[in-house]
C-alpha cells in the first residue's frame, strides 16, 4: 500500500501526516497526534463514542478513512476549551450537573451538545434527545446529560 | 471469530478522482476488484468484518457534480453522493415529499446522516434500507453509468437480493429521480427499531390519492420483510379504486401478511414481522390518507 500525505487542521493547528490508505481517522488522532480524548468503543457505527467535528459537522472517526479528510478542518474534544484552559460552556454544564459517570461517552456527548447548540441555541428536551440519540451511555446517565445541555440554551 | 473493529486490516489502493469521467475510467480499469466508497458507513463496516475485501476503492465524495438535489421539469433529481443531511433539509421544505422526509430523517443518527449518502444506501441494497420504501412509492428510478453507456432503471428492478443489485462492477449510480408528484397526493413513512438509532426491523411507506372517501391510487413500499425492499401490489389493489373504511384497511393489512416473506434474524422473528408489518402498514396508510385529505 502506498502511503499518502494528508493535510488537515486539528483544533486550529495545521498538520501534515503520512498515512496508509487503510488508516482510520480515530487512530491517526489518538496514536499519531496523541489526542486520546476521542474514544474507540464499538468500531461499527453503533455507539458514537468516536465523534469528532469535520468541517463543522459531527462524524464517526472510527468509520472515516484518514485519506478521506484531506484538506478538512477537524475539531476534537481537546479543541473545545480555550487555549488558556477555560472550559467550553457545555463542559462546564456537564460538571455542574454531574452529567458524567464512567466518562467514556462524555467527549462525544459534549461534542454533540456543542454541535446542537451551534445550530440551535435554544433546543427543547426532545430536540436534545433526538440529537444525542446515536451517542450511547452505557451507564444510562441520559437525564443529567440532557439537563446539562439544556442548561446551556439561551 | 472476534473481529478487531478498532483497525481496518484490509489493504487497498485508494483513489479520489475529482471528476466523473476519471471515476468511470478507474472503475473500468480495476473492475471487478473495485468498490466505490461514498460515506463509508456500510462499506467500511463490511470491510472491517472482512465480509468484502476490494483491492481498490474509489472515493466519489470529491466529485462535485455527484452531490446535488433539485427539481427540474417537475422531477426531483438527487445526486447519488448527496448526504442524508442534505436530503432531509431539502425535503423538509416541501410536504409533497413527506415520506422521503420521514425516511431520510429517520436514518441512523446525526453522525451517520452527515456521512452516509442516499445512493450508498441503495447500492448497499440492505433489505432494510430506509430510503427504499419511500422511493418505491414515488416510482423512483436510478441512473447508472459505466464507460460505455448510461441507463435508467426503475428502483423496483434495481434490487436483486440481499446486498445484490442490478449494477455491474464497472457501473456507478449517478442519480436518483422521482417523477413529478400530483398535488394532493399524501405520503408517509414509519419504521420500527429495537432502539432509537438502529437498523429497521420493518419499514414502510405509503403514497395515496383520494377524492373524498374514494382512494384513487395507492402505492405501498415495505422493507426488511423480504430479501429486497418491495411494493406489495395485491395489498395496494385491495384499497385502490374503493371507498376507504376501517374494514377495508383491515383487509389490506391482512393481504400484506400474505405477500411478505420475512425471516427470523437477530432483530425479529418471522411471526413478529408478519403481525407488526400489518399493523405498521395500517398506521402508515392512515397517516398518508389524512395528508391526502389536506390534514397533517
Amino acid at each position: 500500500m502506498k502511503k499518502k500525505t494528508v493535510h488537515f487542521t486539528v483544533n486550529g493547528e495545521p498538520h501534515e501526516v503520512l498515512v496508509e490508505s487503510n488508516a482510520l481517522l480515530i487512530n491517526v488522532l489518538r496514536d499519531e497526534l496523541g489526542l486520546t480524548g476521542t474514544k474507540y468503543s464499538c468500531g461499527t457505527g453503533e455507539c458514537g463514542s468516536c465523534t469528532v467535528l469535520v468541517d463543522g459537522e459531527p462524524v464517526l472517526s472510527c468509520l472515516t478513512l484518514a485519506v478521506a479528510v484531506d484538506r478538512t478542518d477537524i475539531v476534537t474534544i481537546e479543541g473545545l476549551a480555550e487555549p488558556d484552559g477555560t472550559l467550553d460552556r457545555v463542559q462546564e454544564a456537564f460538571l455542574d450537573h454531574g452529567a458524567i459517570q464512567c466518562g467514556f461517552c462524555t467527549p462525544a456527548m459534549v461534542m454533540m451538545g456543542r454541535d446542537l447548540l451551534n445550530k440551535n441555541p435554544n433546543p427543547s428536551e426532545s430536540e436534545i434527545r433526538e440529537h444525542i440519540k446515536g451517542t450511547l451511555c452505557r451507564c444510562t446517565g441520559y437525564t443529567s446529560i440532557v439537563r446539562a445541555i439544556r442548561s446551556c440554551s439561551k | 471469530m472476534a473481529v478487531n473493529t478498532r483497525i481496518l486490516k484490509a489493504e487497498f489502493e485508494y483513489f479520489t478522482p475529482d471528476n466523473f469521467h476519471k471515476a468511470l475510467q478507474l472503475l473500468d480499469q480495476y473492475s471487478p476488484d473495485v468498490k466505490v466508497i461514498a460515506g463509508g458507513t456500510d462499506l467500511l463496516i463490511q470491510m472491517k468484518k472482512e465480509v468484502i475485501s476490494p483491492r481498490y476503492l474509489i472515493n466519489i465524495m470529491k466529485i462535485s457534480d455527484m452531490s446535488f438535489i433539485k427539481v427540474k421539469n417537475g422531477w426531483l433529481r438527487i445526486g447519488a453522493a448527496t448526504k442524508w443531511r442534505e436530503v432531509v433539509e431539502f425535503c423538509a421544505k416541501d410536504r409533497k415529499y413527506a415520506a422521503l422526509y420521514e425516511a431520510s430523517s429517520s436514518v441512523g443518527k446525526v453522525q451517520v446522516r452527515n456521512m452516509g449518502t442516499i445512493g450508498g444506501n441503495l447500492c448497499t441494497a440492505s433489505p432494510a434500507a430506509d430510503s427504499a420504501p419511500a422511493l418505491l412509492v414515488f416510482n423512483g428510478r436510478v441512473k447508472l453509468a459505466n464507460m460505455q453507456r448510461e441507463r435508467i432503471l426503475n428502483l423496483k428492478d434495481f434490487f436483486k437480493g440481499v446486498n445484490v443489485t442490478a449494477m455491474t462492477s464497472n457501473e456507478i449510480m449517478t442519480e436518483i429521480q422521482i417523477p413529478s408528484i400530483q398535488n394532493g397526493m399524501g405520503s408517509a413513512f414509519m419504521k420500527t427499531t429495537r432502539v432509537g438509532a438502529d437498523i429497521s426491523k420493518i419499514n414502510c411507506a405509503v403514497a395515496v390519492e383520494r377524492q373524498g372517501d374514494l382512494c384513487t391510487s395507492c402505492r405501498i413500499g415495505i422493507g426488511a420483510v423480504a430479501p429486497v425492499p418491495m411494493r406489495i401490489q395485491e395489498a395496494e389493489r385491495i384499497v385502490a379504486g374503493k371507498r376507504v373504511d376501517t374494514s377495508l384497511v383491515e383487509e389490506m393489512g391482512q393481504k400484506a401478511i400474505e405477500e411478505i416473506k420475512p425471516i427470523t434474524d437477530i432483530r425479529s422473528t418471522t411471526e413478529y414481522r408478519r403481525q407488526v408489518a400489518s399493523i405498521l402498514l395500517k398506521d402508515v396508510f392512515w397517516k398518508a390518507w389524512q395528508r391526502a385529505g389536506g390534514k397533517e
